[in-house]
């Protein structure tokens, strides 16, 4: 097995630590997004990207504007269940 | 020829799955491990996700990933968002997991391990994540409409009405009994009191936060306010200790009762931000994180199952709540195994978010399967206990007596020996002054909760904290629920009274919401007091009711799908929805007249009122006690039509199903299917829904050097 390491040249195995600690990286990364969707903390972005608010921008809502006008939405049907 | 490798790998699953099962169900003598539930659950859950759900989705539902979903028809950033699937998998699920699972399982550990168990696995497999997936399905197919406009479209106008009025019943009745829950958990508990109590300002500062501080900002703010969550719990501890604030927040049912109701009554009134939605996402991550911390602690700990497999009171003279393993076994256990009430989710915001239509296996089918363990994990919890700890928790005063000697009497002469001193130890080691006649599952599921995370982390010294972090995390999601729950039930019932006057349908005048939302809280708040009041423990009426309610409510979805499939010309496999609604009639309407018409008083409703009334004509009841008996016979009556108005819904909803297969099965033109017209997508194959800010943050790859 030493033997083995020994013949890897020293820039291969920084390259591997690299991408390797690219790869956790992005996967951190991935997971933050994933929590943020998941919890609703990117939901203004969603709505500044969402295709039929493009051609309207001037009438487009504040975050704080649209943080009540979406918990307004939400909760106004099942959302919890038994 | 050599078979390949995953044919191998799924037959060993299903063996060892089968073999788990095999060894829960014929296992007698010695503790079980609760490592064969683990198994057994987990094989099941695999087998029939790999295959039946497959099966539905190809041949029963022939989902079709070509065809546009709502989300990119309407894509408009607010109700139609195309999502992630394992971000939608989580939305659905944090939707659906509520207390249900969780206190319908610990209740069902009366008749033993393993007739809870069993249905929570087989009435998920073939039941529950059936209804799901196929309501999903069905919404997705009409651009994310509601159960009740599916139902009024496609069976008739009198089953849709059906469907609303049913979704408005079982929205009142679980909001009293899920307040009974937290309100036995709470009686005369300063410590948990006080954690609760202290949410509320919590809440508060966070919806204050998100509005003005830090608009939308949930991560941070749900940081934030779990920290503070956490706080509390141990400062409940100083509180209990300290006999001054020790005073002021031991609080008696009936206090407990009315203090509810003023909450429910506000949360619903007030504006949606400054209380409801921030609890909301504080509960999301305390249960997200007690959930998974409670399947970890059960792998690690791996405790014995103590209850037998089966007890003595299949025969329906149980403690907890009467009436026979058949129906009350499926359903007391309710929500584990089917719910009706997450056809609501599955007909609501899921289908608005969903980005193709093959996702509806994974998040309806795949979501119900996870729901499923975790009833799984709370008879793991309860049953690791031993019994008569279980029954002495769990059973009213008027049965066991209030004393733990008389208790420890009672419980050991039913073959489940207690000692009065195990029950005075184990409420002193969780900080209670008693843990007896707590009816309601959730100090119990406490107790074993408490136990499993206390063998992981801290060992007994940190019981009374794991303890009051476990009531707090079941009482935190029950008030979302309620408080939810009561908004969207103002909202019903403004719209039911816009029909009568139509001002009274605009939701932003504020005599509307302060008349509707006191119907609303008045109707939940009279089953709370009744259950608060009822000598009996309140559970013992309340919960049945509320699965007869639950499971109605699935009944009505599984119609829906059934005359949907009928449609669609899926005559062949009209048994996948077919037999687990006929199951949910017959449970339904079996329960229903038992509860109604049983001689026996514990279990009848009418009998019991009987039985009373005639020990006030004896002259048996103390004077004083006269005015509060006649209440109890009211109550009992009341409970007896409620009963009676939801059987005769299911009736008249079958016939009017009857009438319109009828007319399918006999090609009448008038019969067709309403779902939108196709549209091809015109997304990539590889788009996931998370593009525009995963672009953002990946890092960028290394430049590869030779």
């Amino acid at each position: 097995m030493r033997s083995l390491q020994a013949a890897v040249p020293d820039h291969m195995d920084k390259r591997r630590g690299l991408t390797l600690s690219i790869s956790i990286k992005r996967l951190a990364a991935k997971l933050w997004l994933g929590i943020r969707e998941w919890c609703g903390d990117s939901a203004y972005e969603r709505y500044l990207q969402a295709p039929r608010n493009n051609p309207e921008k001037s009438s487009l809502l504040t975050p704080a504007e649209f943080y009540v006008e979406r918990v307004n939405r939400r909760y106004s049907r099942p959302n919890r269940c038994c | 020829m050599k078979p390949p490798i995953s044919v191998v790998i799924w037959i060993v699953v299903a063996l060892v799955g089968a073999g788990a099962l095999g060894g829960i169900a014929f296992h007698r003598g010695e503790p079980l491990n609760a490592t064969w539930f683990v198994v057994a659950a987990g094989c099941c859950y695999l087998v029939a996700y790999r295959f039946y759900s497959a099966f539905i989705a190809a041949r029963l539902l022939t989902l079709d990933d070509t065809r546009a979903t709502p989300s990119e028809r309407h894509d408009d950033g607010r109700d139609f968002v195309p999502t992630n699937k394992w971000i939608l998998f989580g939305h659905h699920f944090a939707a659906i997991a509520g207390p249900g699972p969780l206190v319908g399982p610990t209740l069902a550990a009366q008749f033993g391990y393993l007739p809870g168990t069993l249905w929570l696995i087989a009435g998920a497999v073939f039941a529950g994540c059936v209804q799901d997936f196929i309501i999903l399905f069905c919404s997705i197919r009409r651009d994310g409409k509601t159960l009740g406009e599916i139902a009024r479209e496609e069976v008739s106008q009198r089953g849709g009405f059906i469907a609303q009025l049913a979704v408005l019943a079982i929205m009142v009745i679980l909001l009293g009994v899920v307040a009974l829950v937290i309100v036995n958990a709470l009686k005369s508990s300063p410590w948990a009191t006080f954690t609760l109590a202290a949410t509320i300002p919590i809440a508060l500062l966070l919806g204050l936060y998100l509005r003005f501080l830090r608009p939308g900002r949930v991560l941070e703010a749900s940081f934030i306010g779990v920290a503070l969550v956490l706080f509390v719990v141990v400062a409940g501890q100083w509180v209990a200790d300290s006999p001054s604030w020790a005073h002021v927040f031991t609080l008696s049912g009936v206090t407990l009762a009315f203090a509810l109701i003023a909450y429910g009554f506000a949360a619903s009134a007030l504006p949606v931000w400054l209380l409801l939605a921030p609890r909301d996402y504080l509960s999301a991550f305390i249960k997200a994180g007690a959930i998974f911390s409670l399947a970890a602690g059960i792998l690690l700990v791996r405790p014995q199952v103590l209850m037998p497999p089966l007890t003595r009171f299949i025969d329906g003279s149980g403690p907890v709540f009467a009436g026979k393993i058949f129906p009350f076994c499926f359903i007391t256990i309710a929500c584990g195994a089917i719910s009706g009430f997450h056809s609501l989710i599955s007909s609501g915001t899921t289908p608005k978010m969903i980005l193709r239509e093959t996702h509806a296996r994974f998040i309806g089918y795949g979501a119900m399967l996870l729901e499923s363990f975790v009833g799984v994990m709370a008879m793991i919890a309860a049953c690791a206990m031993t019994p008569g700890v279980y029954f002495a928790i769990n059973s009213p005063a008027s049965i066991v007596g209030a004393t733990s000697d008389a208790a420890a009497a009672t419980i050991s002469s039913w073959g489940y020996p207690l000692q009065a001193q195990t029950m005075t130890d184990l409420a002193s080691a969780v900080g209670e002054q008693t843990l007896l006649n707590r009816a309601g599952g959730a100090p119990s599921l406490a107790v074993g909760m408490a136990q499993i995370f206390s063998s992981t982390i801290g060992g007994p010294r940190l019981l009374g904290i794991w303890y009051h972090f476990a009531i707090m995390f079941e009482a935190l999601f029950i008030l979302t629920v309620l408080d939810a729950g009561t908004r969207v039930g103002r909202f019903m019932v403004q719209e039911l009274g816009g029909r009568v006057w139509k001002p009274f349908a605009r939701t932003g005048w504020w005599p509307g919401i302060l008349i509707s939302s006191a119907l609303i809280v008045g109707a939940w708040g009279y089953f709370l007091y009744q259950g608060v009041v009822d000598p009996l423990g309140g559970i013992n009426s309340l919960w049945p009711l509320f699965g007869i309610s639950n499971q109605l409510l699935a009944a009505v979805a599984l119609v829906v799908a059934t005359t949907i499939l009928l449609k669609m010309k899926r005559i062949r496999w009209i048994w996948l929805t077919l037999i687990p609604m006929a199951w949910l009639v017959i449970i339904t309407m079996t329960a229903s007249y038992q509860k109604i018409f049983d001689p026996n008083p514990r279990l009848g409703f009418l009998s019991y009122a009987k039985a009373l009334a005639a020990q006030i004509a004896a002259g048996k009841i103390p004077a004083a006690k006269i005015a509060d008996t006649q209440r109890v016979i009211f109550n009992q009556r009341l409970d007896a039509a409620v009963t009676t108005v939801l059987a005769a819904m299911i009736i008249v909803l079958i016939i009017e199903a009857l009438m319109q297969w009828y007319r399918i099965l006999s090609s009448d033109p008038k019969s067709v299917l309403h779902e939108t017209a196709y549209v091809a997508t015109r997304w990539p194959e590889d788009f996931s829904g998370a593009s525009y800010a995963g672009a953002a943050v990946e890092p960028e790859a290394p430049a590869m050097e030779g």
